[in-house]
């Protein structure tokens, strides 16, 4: 029978705009991963000269796992005359103090003592005493390198103008379905920081074994607060001064994720109202402009209108929802729920609902797919990554609108939240 | 020209490709299910025809076998499920959408007229509904809730032959059953068992417009396969 049904304005065509440049975006990382630029930095040998190094560790309350990343950083294949490690204690208040302490004799540590100030003057602290490193590294408290890890990111540094390197990010042993699908998602990034190194369109130098040319460091000035994405704020400076950040695919580190989804939200939200505020206010300069290339071009634009529209996308979804079940509610009023909750299963496939956003999803996730086996194969990263895959399909998209929708707001309504 | 710019040329090229291939394949999809509804339809002529010729042969209806009849009467009804779900994704106003459903409506007078030539003739008592909508906005807000009653009614009392004829459909033959039903241009509009009524409120008090012998019938079925099955 036919059924009368008045016109209902469909509200999928509000999404084609950003499935396609979630699309865009994705074949420009493919194809920029084919290109020669790219072959040759997976083909770039690790460093066979040893300059001198600095590598910082900030802690702030980092009891548990701090003794861990000291133990990889001492690991590291690197000539230990020339590795100073600088583990900075930004007044924490439980063990942090005492188990650094223990480190207090190797002759390659450093350990400083400093009131509570905030992640970039720790950071600062440590660049204050690696006068004669000729690169300093960063590496959160909760972070592993892998032995060969140094000697991969050096290698990156072969042309002056690069000032910054960035490593292989991965989670450290994931377990819960949550980092697994961060694990998926970091994996990503190593792809998409692989394939954007190649077009100097990177635009974090992120805390876990990110480096820099100390000289540079020097020229631009230390870190800053910057809105809590100091690291953010320092590539999007060295980017400005016309320099480059490279990427070592293979420089392996794995990094402690949250577990729970309200500590998720609460790290994101820092990190995307981070992104709004550098690239909104004080860098606002450098988006749409054609002299940043694909970094103002493209990454810039696409990472402010991802957040945007991934927000913007879930409340109409959340609105077509709640229209879907008050309809329903009155087209089926007063029928027995018998018939209407009535298991339909029609094998027939005349009835299943094609349509160009169902297709065009499935390329996206295809793509998605293809950029996580990228990455853990270009890094070498030892992961199993189906459920991480299979979580970040199908969980990502129901928590990324709620750190998204808590960003614009904070952004919009000027409000401040603690780091943790 | 510069790895970047060069890629996102490249890019923007693959992207509408993707992007069109997506839309070329749902397209010819789209056309698949009109290929096959309109399959369907001409089968279902040939079928009508066939039992129209047979009451001209026999010069009575065909009365030994009546399931030919109700088969055709449950197949048209499929076919418009299908045509409701393509109406659904292609819209009202789509010209195939169009063509298709005035296929279908003469499908439905010639399968209605033939139900009620067969009630007369071999004394079978199908209760019949004719089911007028609009789907011009703000003619009929009830029209949805109306055609969601008639489907449970139909699923429920399979005594019960709906028959749903969108009336601003311009086809001689439909405007020819308004006139002869004597339908206004009031919805959701019915004719149950030849008595015309308007307006849809809700489940209970449309079933009082139905002959009781419809529930009876199915409560009397329902018991008897019961006892059957003790």
């Amino acid at each position: 029978m036919l059924m009368g049904t008045s016109a209902l304005m469909s509200l999928e065509v509000l999404a084609y705009p950003f499935v396609f440049l979630g699309l865009y975006f994705e074949v420009f990382l493919l194809l920029t991963f084919l290109s020669e630029s790219a072959r040759e930095r997976r083909q770039r040998p690790a460093v066979t000269e040893t300059p001198k190094i600095a590598i910082i560790v900030p802690c702030w309350n980092e009891e548990d796992t701090i003794d861990g990343t000291v133990k990889s950083l001492l690991a590291l294949d690197y000539p230990k005359d020339k590795l100073q490690i600088i583990l900075v204690n930004d007044g924490s208040t439980d063990n942090t103090k005492e188990v650094m302490d223990r480190y207090q004799g190797n002759p390659q540590i450093t350990v400083i003592h400093k009131k509570n100030g905030g992640k970039h003057t720790a950071i600062n602290a440590g660049i204050e005493v690696a006068k004669d490193a000729e690169f300093v590294g960063c590496l959160d408290a909760d972070s592993f390198v892998a032995p060969d890890a140094l000697k991969e990111i050096i290698g990156s540094f072969d042309s002056p103008k690069v000032a910054a390197a960035t490593p292989a990010m991965s989670v450290f042993q994931p377990k819960n379905i949550l980092e697994q699908m961060q694990n998926a998602e970091y994996i990503i990034g190593i792809a998409a920081r692989h394939a954007l190194s190649a077009v100097n369109g990177i635009y974090v130098t992120p805390g876990p074994f990110s480096f820099y040319r100390r000289s540079v460091i020097e020229e631009l000035g230390g870190f800053r607060h910057a809105h809590q994405a100091e690291d953010m704020e320092m590539a999007l400076r060295i980017q400005r001064a016309g320099y480059e950040i490279e990427n070592a695919p293979r420089a392996r580190v794995y990094t402690k994720v949250p577990r729970s989804v309200p500590k998720l939200i609460k790290q994101r939200t820092r990190w995307t109202t981070g992104f709004l505020r550098n690239v909104m206010t004080d860098y606002r300069d450098l988006v749409g402009n054609p002299r940043y290339g694909a970094l103002g071009l493209m990454v810039l634009p696409l990472g402010f209108a991802a957040i945007v529209g991934g927000a913007f996308l879930f409340m109409v979804a959340l609105f077509a929802l709640f229209q879907g079940f008050f309809r329903t509610y009155a087209l089926t009023s007063g029928v027995p729920l018998s018939y209407t909750l009535a298991p339909r299963l029609d094998p027939d496939l005349f009835y299943v609902p094609v349509t160009f956003i169902l297709l065009a999803s499935v390329v996206v996730g295809i793509l998605s797919v293809a950029l996580v086996l990228i990455g853990r194969s270009v890094s070498n990263t030892p992961a199993k990554v189906a459920l991480g895959i299979v979580g970040y399909t199908f969980i990502y998209a129901f928590i990324a609108p709620f750190w998204l929708m808590r960003s614009m707001y904070d952004v919009l309504t000027g409000k401040r939240r603690a780091w943790r | 020209m510069p790895l970047a710019t060069r890629n996102a040329i490249l890019a923007l090229a693959i992207t509408v490709a993707i992007i069109g291939t997506i839309v070329a394949a749902i397209n010819q999809l789209d056309r698949q299910r009109i290929a096959e509804l309109d399959a369907i339809q001409t089968q279902l002529a040939t079928d009508t025809l066939s039992i129209e010729t047979q009451f001209a042969l026999l010069e009575e209806a065909p009365c030994e076998d009546l399931s030919v009849g109700s088969e055709l009467t449950q197949e048209v009804s499929s076919l418009g499920d299908r045509l409701g779900a393509t109406e659904a994704r292609l819209g009202s106003d789509n010209q195939e959408v169009i063509r298709l459903k005035k296929q279908y409506t003469l499908l439905q007078i010639r399968d209605y007229l033939l139900t009620k030539r067969l009630a007369e003739t071999c004394d079978v008592e199908p209760v019949i509904a004719l089911y007028f909508y609009s789907n011009e906005e703000g003619a009929c807000e009830s029209c949805d809730r109306a055609s969601y009653a008639l489907s449970y009614l139909r699923q429920t009392y399979p005594g019960l032959r709906v028959y749903s004829f969108d009336y601003n459909l311009d086809l001689g033959a439909l405007k020819t059953l308004v006139a002869v039903e004597r339908v206004e241009e009031r919805f959701p509009a019915f004719v149950i068992e030849g008595t015309r009524s308007y307006g849809f409120e809700d489940l209970e008090s449309f079933q009082e417009r139905f002959p009781e012998e419809l529930f009876e019938l199915a409560s009397t079925t329902a018991t008897s396969s019961a006892n059957t099955r003790r």
